[in-house]
This record gives C-alpha cells, sequence and structure tokens, in this order.
C-alpha cells in the first residue's frame, strides 16, 4: 500500500514538474526573432518580456530625473537606447562576439544614438540628429560606427549608410560585468560614453 | 523497495527545486555590477520596451519587407502586476499615470497623424493617461525626455481624448503596449492586469 503511494507521488511529481515547460511553450514569441524572452511563464497573450531588456542612457547624466526639480531645464544633449543582454558564463569577446565583425552593441533593435545638438568626437563634428550606433571589436580597440540606417533590427547592417566611424583603445575590466551596460559619464571636455560587458570597457568621447 | 522510493523522490524533489531556483533566477535579473572605474547600471526591475507601427518593423526592415518609413512608436517601461490590485489601487483613480514606469513613455510620429478628428503634427510628445473604471482620458504632451508624471503640466498638452476601459478575461501580468492594425490607421493597445484601453490613431 504505502508502495503504491509512494508511486502515485512520484508520478504526481512528475507530471507537476513538467507543467511549467508546457506553459513556457504556449508563450512563445509570435515573430522570428534572434534572442529569446525572459518570464515566460508569466501571463502575457500580447507582448513577452525581452530577456536582454531596453535600457536609456542620458547626457547630462540621469536628465530626465534632473528635469524633475529643474522644469525649465533645456533639451538633454544626446541619450542613447540599447538592449542590455547578459553574460550567463559565456565568453563575449573573441567567442560569442567574433572580431572583425559587426555588433549591434547591444540585443534586439539597432541601438539608437541621438543628438540634440551637435557634438565633437576625435576632433569631427556630428550633426545633431539620430544614428545607428554599432561596433566592430578587436582585442585592443573597437571602431564605433555611426550610421543612418535608422529603425532597424540589430542583425544586418547596411554598411552603404556609415556616415562616422571612431578607433577607441579598450581597456580590461577588473570584474567581470554581468549585464551589457552604456552610460553616460561626465569627463573634462563633455562626456564619455562608458561601453562594458564582461571583462571590457571603452569609451567614446563627446564633446559639446 | 521503499528506500529506493523515498530515494527517488527526493531526487525528484531536488530537481523540482533546482529548477526553481534557475526560474527565480531568470525572472527576476537584478545584478547590482561594480568594478573598480565604472559605474554599472543594474537592470531596470521595470525593464524599458519598444512597440512599432506597423508591427515589428525593425525585423521586417532587415528581411527589405518595409517599403515606407515606420508611422509610429512608443518607449515605455513595463511594471508586473507581481499580485497587486492595480487599477484603482497602485494606479489611483483620477490621477494623471505615467502608463508605465521610471521616465515617462514616449510616442512618436513620422507623419502627422489624427486622434479624435485632431491633426497631430509628426514629432515626439510623452503620453499619459488618467485612469477611471470605465474610461481612460488618455493625454498627449508637448514636454518630452522627463520622469515619470511628477512634473505633468497641463499647458503643454497637445490633447485629450476619452476611451473606454475594456476588461481583460486573463489578467496581464507585464504591462503591455502594442499597435494593431485598423482599416484607418491603427489602434494603440494598452493593457495591464485585467483591463485593457485602445486609443484609434487615423494615419491615412
Amino acid at each position: 500500500m504505502k508502495q503504491l503511494l509512494s508511486l502515485i507521488l512520484c508520478l504526481l511529481l512528475i507530471g507537476s514538474c513538467k507543467e511549467p515547460t508546457a506553459s513556457a511553450k504556449k508563450q512563445a514569441p509570435p515573430l522570428q526573432k534572434d534572442t529569446g524572452t525572459a518570464l515566460q511563464n508569466s501571463v502575457n497573450p500580447y507582448e513577452p518580456i525581452d530577456i536582454s531588456p531596453m535600457d536609456i542612457t542620458y547626457f547630462p547624466v540621469d536628465y530626465p530625473v534632473t528635469k524633475m526639480a529643474h522644469p525649465e531645464t533645456g533639451l538633454p544633449k544626446v541619450r542613447v537606447i540599447y538592449s542590455r543582454p547578459h553574460k550567463q558564463g559565456r565568453t563575449i569577446f573573441g567567442s560569442l562576439l567574433k572580431y572583425g565583425e559587426h555588433w549591434r552593441l547591444g540585443a534586439n533593435e539597432a541601438t539608437e544614438l541621438e543628438l540634440f545638438q551637435e557634438a565633437t568626437i576625435q576632433n569631427k563634428k556630428i550633426p545633431k540628429g539620430r544614428y545607428v550606433l554599432y561596433c566592430i571589436p578587436q582585442p585592443n580597440l573597437w571602431t564605433i560606427v555611426f550610421n543612418t540606417n535608422l529603425y532597424s533590427w540589430g542583425l544586418k547592417q547596411n554598411t552603404k549608410q556609415d556616415e562616422y566611424r571612431f578607433e577607441i583603445p579598450v581597456e580590461k575590466t577588473t570584474t567581470p560585468v554581468e549585464f551589457f551596460t552604456m552610460v553616460f559619464q561626465n569627463s573634462n571636455a563633455g562626456a564619455n560614453l562608458l561601453m562594458a560587458w564582461d571583462d571590457v570597457v571603452a569609451k567614446l568621447p563627446f564633446s559639446f | 523497495m521503499k528506500s529506493l522510493f523515498s530515494a527517488a523522490l527526493l531526487a525528484l524533489l531536488s530537481l523540482g527545486a533546482a529548477a526553481q531556483g534557475t526560474a527565480i533566477q531568470t525572472s527576476s535579473p537584478i545584478v547590482d555590477v561594480k568594478t573598480a572605474d565604472v559605474k554599472m547600471l543594474p537592470l531596470d526591475k521595470s525593464p524599458m520596451d519598444m512597440a512599432y507601427f506597423p508591427d515589428e518593423y525593425p525585423v521586417l526592415k532587415i528581411k527589405d519587407k518595409a517599403k515606407e518609413p515606420p508611422v509610429a512608436r512608443v518607449i515605455y517601461s513595463r511594471p508586473q502586476k507581481a499580485d497587486r490590485v492595480v487599477f484603482g489601487d497602485l494606479v489611483e483613480y483620477g490621477k494623471v499615470w505615467r502608463l508605465g514606469a521610471n521616465e515617462a513613455t514616449e510616442i512618436e510620429f513620422y507623419k502627422d497623424v489624427k486622434i479624435d478628428g485632431k491633426r497631430v503634427p509628426k514629432g515626439k510628445y510623452t503620453l499619459y493617461a488618467v485612469v477611471n473604471s470605465d474610461q481612460w482620458t488618455m493625454i498627449l504632451n508637448k514636454d518630452t525626455d522627463t520622469w515619470g508624471s511628477f512634473k505633468y503640466d497641463e499647458k503643454k498638452d497637445l490633447l485629450r481624448v476619452n476611451v473606454p476601459a475594456q476588461k481583460v478575461l486573463e489578467p496581464v501580468e507585464a504591462f503591455t503596449i502594442y499597435f494593431d492594425k485598423t482599416a484607418s490607421g491603427a489602434n494603440l493597445n494598452i493593457a495591464w492586469d485585467t483591463v485593457m484601453a485602445s486609443l484609434p490613431i487615423a494615419m491615412k
């Protein structure tokens, strides 16, 4: 009798273990994208949450928050909208991301940089406007490309629409960075757009 | 025999626990990463997302299936229901709500459109709503790149329009905004918990 009970319990457990997988499958994203989605077991018939969620960074640093205290603040100088993949135990540079190949600086949609006023990078004047930003990583330097093929998914870059290219050195971080991070930081000349993932960090210098 | 079953049970139980552990990790991926010279931002609990009209425009574009420019885009953040009662409690009735979390929700039109018969010139707007149990007042405001609705200024409104609040059968866990094609353009659909509101946008 006891054995029968245990057997039933076992079967029940197996059954209950399988359940989440089944409901996760039901929630598969409707369109073929190249990245997965998080929170697959949560109810959402419309649009699942991305596993590499989107984020935004402004310069001046924390512009929207500052604006709350000072509503008459003018326009921001620049903002970047990007997605944040995570390392998840993988080796990123030279493995997941091949050296010499285009990388969208994130995930999902191409990374978008919007200049609200003209900026100077490495003595080159960049007119105000919106750009797609992508990267060609190498072990010791990154090429950062400003491109005008806006509103595109990040997997395919139309290099005919490249506008500006900048080479910047890469440094090693002391601790691996789990989530790809882009953030503006104050510098003497204006701002650095800091980009970090895994054991690598690079800075693109802006002056205004 | 009994001990074998118990062992099997134990193994199964620990397997279940392990599986649950990983599930929890992926659903709340908040890790504060710090390095010596870098202020690393943790992931937002209410992550940002983007919705285009036409739907999935960027994917269509790299497949060479998008012949026209996009018409509209929304950038918003996605709080979770997390077992809370959302409307009438977390989101109070009668107050201006940022339609998301963190930065105020941005809607951009790449050409002139019409809402409620009024012309909306192309450009960026902040989208707010005043939620009530039976209807929502949708607000397009001209003050962009702002945080929340804390400094909402009615004088900068472009327009306000009332839309009915509809019930959805299954509660929506993560706050969601998406576009649906209609005969005259698109509906901007906004859903969370057991409520959905649709804002018709004429694009012809």
